[in-house]
């Protein structure tokens, strides 16, 4: 413990130094400024502006990147609230309540209440993640390939289960996902597989065309395709941002009760953001003295699930940074941010490059502060964002989208990639099928296989290693409780009603 | 498949054999869903919905911007071709400004273009416009 605070405030020290502070601040402007922009979430986000980051030096470009996942939570909040259309699946509880609120006029206590909640919870959560994470990480120095391998196995259950109304669906994504993972050359025997001959194809498929291609061009084509232009309102700015006693009274209970349901259901793997901010707004609902309120403006739902929003997203970080594990695809593209400068997040990483992970973890502490202080008075600048055309909004998305895909290897092929990816995206979207699984397969499939791989050289080809030992046991007793505890509840309720 | 021998216990197929069988597995799941009548719920909506007929042409034509800005690229270099991706897909979405559109497709592409090469020395195509706009170094 006391060794993660001196880190800590080595990460300070790195974090403070005018080129870091300089990144960390342009990545709170532009993490707020395209998770404004609807259609646009975190993951894209990070996603889209990972080419541009790629030239500074992994450190201050790592600070960025903690800087736009914060501030792109953020910004989501404000198109929620002024806009109802969420960018992503954290913020769909915000507007239930949010744009009520905006529309009754009380915009500016929803904003900020959103934002001074997202600061709570943030800075809670984020000095949870300074301890635990390290914590995590000691303890996964031993666990063994087969216990890594069923916490993998685990983590997909969950994501591919918890996440969109179908438990198929979601399974299905998973398994797309992991198709396309394999797509390259065998990382130990140097073997072609699913690469049909191209030559382009050997080094595997860059994940973050995936994560751009899916997101933005699957978005683009899906909307097109339903033409769905009706012009969405967006709601004036009446009054300054800012609450009243009353507001605060309300507001301060269920920031804390947000953050304590957000940050543990982020570190164990629970699907993404959707379930947290849920529950957050059902237990603020169950314990609100003024129900009548929900559903016509109640500031507790806004003020609780955007806590949970928040501790959730620094909650996903503890598993990413300890164990290399995304549980969602915002984690999942800072993975890959990692991966891009070819540091490998795990239980090592806070040995091999602690000035960056403590960098990193100070920097969040610097983000959320500056988000507070800046987005607030500068609140009327972003909803001036909100009023960009939706033809032209889109048009840039899809070409930026492109030159992400584009800019990353200079390669043409990543481009065809991108377009059949984008395909894929708008047949998800069609077909109900969820997005998150996917992007998880295809960057833990490899993983999984590494593993696998691993503790299958150990026994010499026995494959009793797999669940040899108290820990994958344990993992794997989890994963039915999962996958049977729903089928059981169903069940009983089917024959409650038959009844 | 070529294997290189002896290079490993687990053979490469191994892994890829048991994706195929989960993929299987649950591709069949799908179509017993779909057989019961539990159709997808497209995103958005909510169960129930009425389901919105898709609109092919605008698909279509946002479709074609973006195969255009990727068969361009190579040829044209990269303004021109991401001129031309800005400017379908504000089509596709139902601008019909024509020339507002261009003078916005130009711009966005001009700008990008050169905070990519100038700024962040990140190369683009300058295709023919390499005299004019330099190398794209």
């Amino acid at each position: 413990m006391g060794n993660s605070f001196t880190m800590l405030l080595d990460g300070f020290q790195t974090a403070f130094t005018p080129t870091n502070l300089m990144f960390g601040l342009l990545g709170t402007f532009l993490g707020t400024l395209v998770g404004v922009l609807p259609g646009i979430g975190p993951a894209l986000a990070i996603g889209l502006l990972l080419p541009v980051c790629l030239s500074v030096n992994p450190t201050s470009a790592l600070i960025m990147f903690a800087a736009i996942y914060y501030g792109a939570m953020y910004g989501g909040s404000t198109t929620s609230i002024l806009l109802n259309t969420p960018g992503e699946s954290g913020s769909v509880i915000t507007a239930l309540e949010g744009n009520k609120m905006a529309k009754a006029g009380r915009a500016g206590a929803a904003l900020a209440t959103a934002a001074i909640g997202s600061f709570v919870a943030g800075t809670i959560a984020t000095l949870l993640l300074a301890f635990g994470a390290p914590w995590m990480a000691e303890v996964a120095l031993t666990i063994q390939p087969a216990g890594y391998l069923s916490l993998i196995i685990l983590a997909f259950a969950t994501v591919g289960t918890l996440l969109g109304s179908s438990r198929i669906r979601g399974l299905v994504a998973l398994s797309v996902g992991l198709v396309i993972g394999l797509i390259g050359a065998d990382l130990q025997s140097g073997a072609l597989r699913l690469t049909f001959g191209n030559l382009n194809a050997i080094d595997g498929i860059e994940t973050v065309t995936v994560i751009v291609a899916i997101f933005a061009l699957g978005e683009a084509l899906y909307l097109a395709s339903r033409h769905t232009l009706v012009p969405t309102e967006v709601l004036e700015m009446k009054g300054k941002a800012w609450m009243t006693r009353e507001d605060f009274c309300r507001s301060w209970r269920p920031w804390l009760r947000g953050t304590a349901i957000g940050f543990p259901l982020g570190v164990i793997p629970a699907g993404g953001s959707e379930v947290p901010t849920f529950l957050s707004y059902g237990v603020e609902k169950a314990l609100s003295k003024n129900k009548t309120e929900f559903g016509k403006g109640a500031i507790e739902g806004v003020a609780g699930p955007e806590a949970a929003n928040n501790a959730n997203a620094a909650g996903v970080l503890v598993p990413m940074l300890a164990l290399g594990l995304p549980t969602s695809a915002t984690a999942a593209v800072v993975l890959v941010a990692f991966q891009s400068f070819n540091i490998q997040p795990g239980p090592m990483l806070f040995q091999t490059s602690p000035e960056v992970v403590w960098g990193l973890i100070a920097s969040l502490f610097i983000g959320n502060t500056l988000l507070l202080v800046l987005n607030l008075p500068l609140i009327r600048f972003w909803v001036l964002l909100l009023k960009i055309p939706t033809h032209y909004l889109y048009a840039g998305i899809t070409t930026f989208a492109l030159l992400g895909a584009y800019a990353l290897n200079n390669s043409t092929f990543d481009l065809q990639v991108a377009l059949a990816v984008g395909v894929i995206g708008y047949l998800f979207r069609r077909f109900g099928v969820p997005i998150t699984p996917l992007i998880i397969g295809v960057i833990l499939g490899p993983l999984a296989e590494l593993q696998f791989k691993r503790a299958l050289q150990i026994s010499q080809g026995d494959w009793h290693i797999l669940i040899a030992g108290g820990f994958p046991k344990i993992i794997y007793g989890i994963l039915l409780l999962v996958i049977i505890g729903p089928l059981v509840w169903n069940f009983k309720k089917k024959f409650a009603v038959a009844k | 498949m070529e294997i290189p021998q002896g290079s490993s216990i687990i053979s490469p197929q191994t892994f890829p054999y048991m994706v195929a069988a989960f993929t299987s597995l649950v591709g069949f799941g799908l179509i017993i869903d779909i057989l019961r009548g539990r159709l997808g719920v497209p995103d958005g909506d909510e169960p129930g919905d009425p389901v919105i007929p898709t609109n092919y042409k605008t698909m279509a034509i946002v479709g074609l911007a973006i195969a255009l800005h990727v068969v361009l690229l190579d040829i044209s270099g990269y303004v021109i071709a991401a001129a031309v991706c800005f400017f379908g897909t504000s089509y596709g979405f139902g601008s019909r400004k024509y020339l507002k559109d261009f003078g916005i497709s130009l711009t966005f592409a001009l700008i990008v273009y050169f905070s990519f090469t100038k700024g962040l020395h990140i190369n683009l195509p300058s295709g023919f416009f390499e005299g004019i706009l330099g190398n794209g170094k």
